[in-house]
């Protein structure tokens, strides 16, 4: 019994401390009231992936692909796909980061928090009070 | 209460599965699928078809290049839409909180005021670019590549904001400016695929480009025009997010 | 030079884009210019494309010319190239329709969201045609973030809707992320056409169904289908209003067929699960249509009406691929054909009315028609494509929806569709009954102009929205002719 849950831990423990951390991250964006958390969360589900994908490439006697000399031999380097594959993940999570940090500061500014709950109270007023002037002015003008 | 059942039940329906239908190959096993079918090929044919002995080069520059393309792309896309979405000026500034100015009364200056000018600017910095060409003209033989390098070159302008202020930087680039420069960095990707159609191959086939070098030259000459264009695109992102957020957010006592 | 249509029709818009800024700085109309001139060119390259699929059949472009499985390839099969010239003329259209809304005064922020509508056409054209999972992925993320930008345009509301897209949207990312590395996990390639090949010599439906459970939420998010739809209503009722019909009219469909792509041509039938998971997505699509068409009617913004009918619709295309037959699919792809222009076209006249009148109350639309026949003529034609009346292009695509479940006896969706149908019927007239009967509400025109009832660079999308619903229920028995040269032997 023991022996072959150290084999399953040994062969594919990791897969499940990224899957846990993905789960955690996902969550944390359905929990959280603070948007700012959601982001946070956010992140870290798009590193938990990263991990998953860097799991994929290792490859046991093998060592960083670059060539050390002219005969190369397949077993003796690891995978490089899942390696070049992420970056291209890094790029797009910084990007929406990015993004994400740019939005963030515009609630900010035009509502003055960032707590999803305060924030969908402002919004309930703030269309009252549009009805109310459409109604007293001229009809018409919407945002 | 309602949390702790939502993680669980997430933790639960995201982790069982993996274990009870135990569908991953086992890590570091040297005959699972991702290890064998595309990657071998990739190892073995990266020097004679690509004359890059760094594989990850090789395949983010030359098998999967369109890949690459679309990712510096991305770059170019997030630093105008960062501009796009702080491009009305706020009526108003955010205000310095106090806690800010108690702080500098007990523990005086801000560390960004205490570097020395002299050191940072003509010692650190030109070490720092010259880092950042030697990344980029090395990439396909050891590690780097045109994003180390244009992440180097984007620290640099950062480094020089924070020593002198914005007011007065060594070179000065407004985020209009530097926006075009992140779109002019992939075109040049996009472009270095149009030599090779103008040379009759497909779209990125570097050993069709009509350039009058000897054929195992020309993949070298194809991989380091796109990282340069790589370079320049993530350099001129970094510096138009830093602007954009720049402007939006300048404390009062920004007075240097 | 015809060899390399299929990547320019991708690279042409993003080509434009690329340099728009720069150009703006030399000359203040000549960025907008290039991005129009090349998204013509790229609709036009469409169309060749087209002609050329039907003749020859598919084409295969392996860029960098590497072999299959080690290089990234494009698949340009009939399917793909229809719904390539669709997306490309609702692109070239929203880019001359955008042009009427924005600071004219700021060249730079007009040039950067042209910029951004570019983008937006590549990612999608890009979508639809590669043949590789992560380059899907790349071309998801270019999607999703230029949709961010352009719905955040949309004032503070459309901020709030950008940044709550944002996080679900990237969840989506991540869980299709996640499928396509257990697929690699259990096949070791990434080219679609290899790794079917590789699932169909059996043994990995396991490795296939807790992938499965990954891809549905990733794209159901993408494309609105029923339970995940939460992000949508919101981000397509505040969108940019110039970008609105291109994110409303394509960007929930491509996510589709990204879907049909997995389940019928990756996964195939063979899949044990085949019939579960078809269950699982006929039930979401039923339940969609449903709950869309009555959310919709409860609604007065007639941004807010088209946004959840569209749920509705999202799931007449999710029905046809639960049938699972040929020509059920074959309707699919008609209705998702016919939506794109049906719902585009919805909101270009939503965004006359706006730019003439600045409303977007239905109630305020009494007798709207006198003053704005040809934008009324669009609405209305729609409307009766949306319920499905003879001979617009909705009423044939559910034809085919239901031929195709008469065929495999599933009576309940047959039902389903025509209680959807009527429910649509409720507030399509409601909305009819508005423009045409209901006493005027004394709207004061916004601009004072001496064109006929609108600018042509509105009128122009107007009025080839309406064609195209037109023509595309008039030569329906052709265009299912070149969809089924593709589905036929694929399906149940």
């Amino acid at each position: 019994m023991m022996t072959t849950i150290d084999a399953f831990l040994a062969a594919k423990g990791i897969y499940l401390l990224t899957l846990l951390l993905l789960s955690l991250g996902v969550a944390g964006v359905i929990v959280c009231n603070n948007y700012m958390k959601k982001l946070i969360c956010m992140n870290v589900m798009q590193v938990a992936v990263i991990f998953f994908f860097l799991c994929l490439g290792q490859k046991d006697p093998g060592t960083i692909p670059v060539a050390m000399n002219e005969a190369v031999k397949a077993a003796e380097y690891i995978n490089p796909l899942p390696h070049g594959l992420m970056l291209t993940a890094i790029v797009v999570s910084l990007g929406t980061t990015g993004v994400g940090l740019s939005l963030l500061l515009r609630i900010k500014e035009k509502y003055g928090t960032i707590e999803e709950d305060d924030l969908l109270k402002k919004q309930a007023q703030q269309a009252r009070r549009d009805k109310k002037r459409r109604e007293l002015h001229h009809p018409g003008d919407d945002e | 209460m309602r949390r702790a059942i939502t993680i669980i039940l997430l933790i639960v329906s995201i982790t069982v599965p993996f274990i009870a239908f135990d569908v991953l190959p086992a890590i570091g096993d040297p005959a699972s699928a991702p290890n064998t079918h595309v990657s071998d090929y990739y190892i073995e044919h990266a020097i004679e078809e690509c004359n890059s002995p760094n594989m990850v080069t090789a395949v983010i520059v030359d098998y999967r290049a369109f890949d690459t393309m679309f990712e510096t792309t991305v770059m170019f896309l997030a630093g105008l839409s960062v501009v796009i979405i702080l491009a009305n000026r706020p009526k108003s500034r955010i205000p310095a909180p106090a806690s800010l100015k108690r702080l500098r009364d007990t523990s005086g200056n801000p560390v960004y005021r205490t570097v020395n000018k002299d050191v940072m600017i003509s010692i650190i910095e030109p070490v720092i670019l010259i880092y950042a060409m030697y990344v980029l003209f090395h990439g396909e033989i050891s590690l780097g590549g045109g994003f180390q390098a244009g992440a180097l070159i984007g620290m640099t302008y950062l480094l020089d904001i924070m020593v002198v202020g914005r007011k007065r930087p060594i070179f000065n680039l407004p985020k209009d400016n530097s926006a075009a420069l992140a779109g002019i960095g992939p075109f040049i990707y996009a472009l270095t695929g149009f030599i090779s159609i103008i040379g009759g191959g497909l779209y990125l086939e570097y050993n069709k480009m009509p350039l009058p070098v000897h054929q195992a030259e020309l993949h070298s000459l194809g991989i380091t025009a796109v990282e340069i264009g790589v370079t320049i695109g993530v350099a001129g992102t970094i510096i138009t997010i830093l602007n954009a957020l720049m402007e939006r957010i300048s404390f009062d006592d920004d007075n240097d | 030079m015809t060899a390399n249509i299929p990547v320019l029709v991708i690279l042409l818009p993003l080509c434009s884009a690329l340099p728009c800024l720069a150009l703006t700085k030399v000359n203040r109309h000549l960025g907008n210019a290039v991005v129009k001139i090349a998204c013509l060119g790229s609709f036009v390259l469409s169309v060749i494309q087209l002609t050329e699929v039907v003749k020859n059949g598919p084409i295969h472009y392996a860029i960098g010319n590497y072999a299959v499985p080690y290089g990234i390839e494009l698949v340009i099969d009939s399917l793909n190239a229809v719904l390539l010239v669709a997306f490309s003329l609702i692109g070239i259209l929203t880019l001359i329709f955008a042009g009427n809304f924005g600071d004219r005064k700021r060249p730079m922020m007009i040039a950067a969201a042209n910029a951004e509508i570019a983008l937006l056409i590549t990612g999608l054209l890009g979508m639809t045609s590669t043949g590789d999972v992560f380059n899907l992925y790349v071309f998801l993320e270019i999607t999703s973030l230029s949709a961010y930008c352009l719905i955040s345009l949309g004032g503070s509301r459309g901020v709030v809707s950008a940044y709550r897209y944002m996080l679900v949207g990237t969840i989506a990312a991540t869980f299709y992320l996640l499928g396509i590395g257990i697929l690699y996990g259990a096949t070791g390639t990434l080219n679609m056409g290899d790794m079917a090949k590789i699932l169909n010599e059996g043994g990995h439906d396991n490795a296939m169904l807790v992938a499965m459970c990954f891809l549905i939420p990733a794209f159901g998010i993408k494309m609105a289908l029923f339970p995940f739809h939460g992000w949508q209503p919101s981000a397509y009722a505040h969108a940019e209003p110039g970008s609105r019909p291109l994110i409303t009219g394509v960007m929930g469909k491509v996510p589709a067929l990204a879907m049909f792509r997995f389940f019928f041509c990756i996964y195939g039938t063979d899949f044990r699960f085949v019939r579960l998971s078809l269950i699982l997505l006929g039930v979401f699509s039923v339940i969609g249509m449903l709950y869309g068409s009555i959310m919709a009617m409860g609604q007065s913004d007639i941004r807010k009406i088209l946004a959840y009918s569209s749920v509705a619709q999202i799931g007449y295309i999710s029905l046809g691929f639960a049938i699972g037959t040929p020509i059920s699919l074959a309707g699919a792809f008609l209705h998702m054909l016919g939506h794109a222009f049906m719902k585009g076209g919805l909101f270009f006249c939503t965004g006359a009315i706006r730019y003439k009148y600045g409303t977007a109350d239905i109630d305020n639309f009494g007798r709207i028609y006198k003053k704005m026949p040809l934008t009324c003529g669009l609405l209305v034609i729609a409307s009766l494509s949306m319920i499905g009346i003879p001979p617009t292009v909705g009423f044939f695509s559910k034809w085919y929806l239901a031929l195709g479940a008469a065929g495999r006896h599933e009576w309940i969706y047959i039902a389903v569709l025509v209680i959807s149908s009527l429910l649509n019927a409720v507030y399509f007239f409601k909305l009819i009954e508005k423009v045409f009967i209901r006493q005027s509400a004394g709207l004061k025109e916004r601009w004072k102009s001496e064109e006929f009832e609108l600018p042509v660079s509105i009128i122009l999308p107007v009025v080839v929205c309406f064609l195209a619903i037109l023509g595309l229920g008039l030569f329906n028995v052709r265009i299912i002719d070149i969809l089924l040269m593709t589905l036929e032997g694929v399906g149940l």
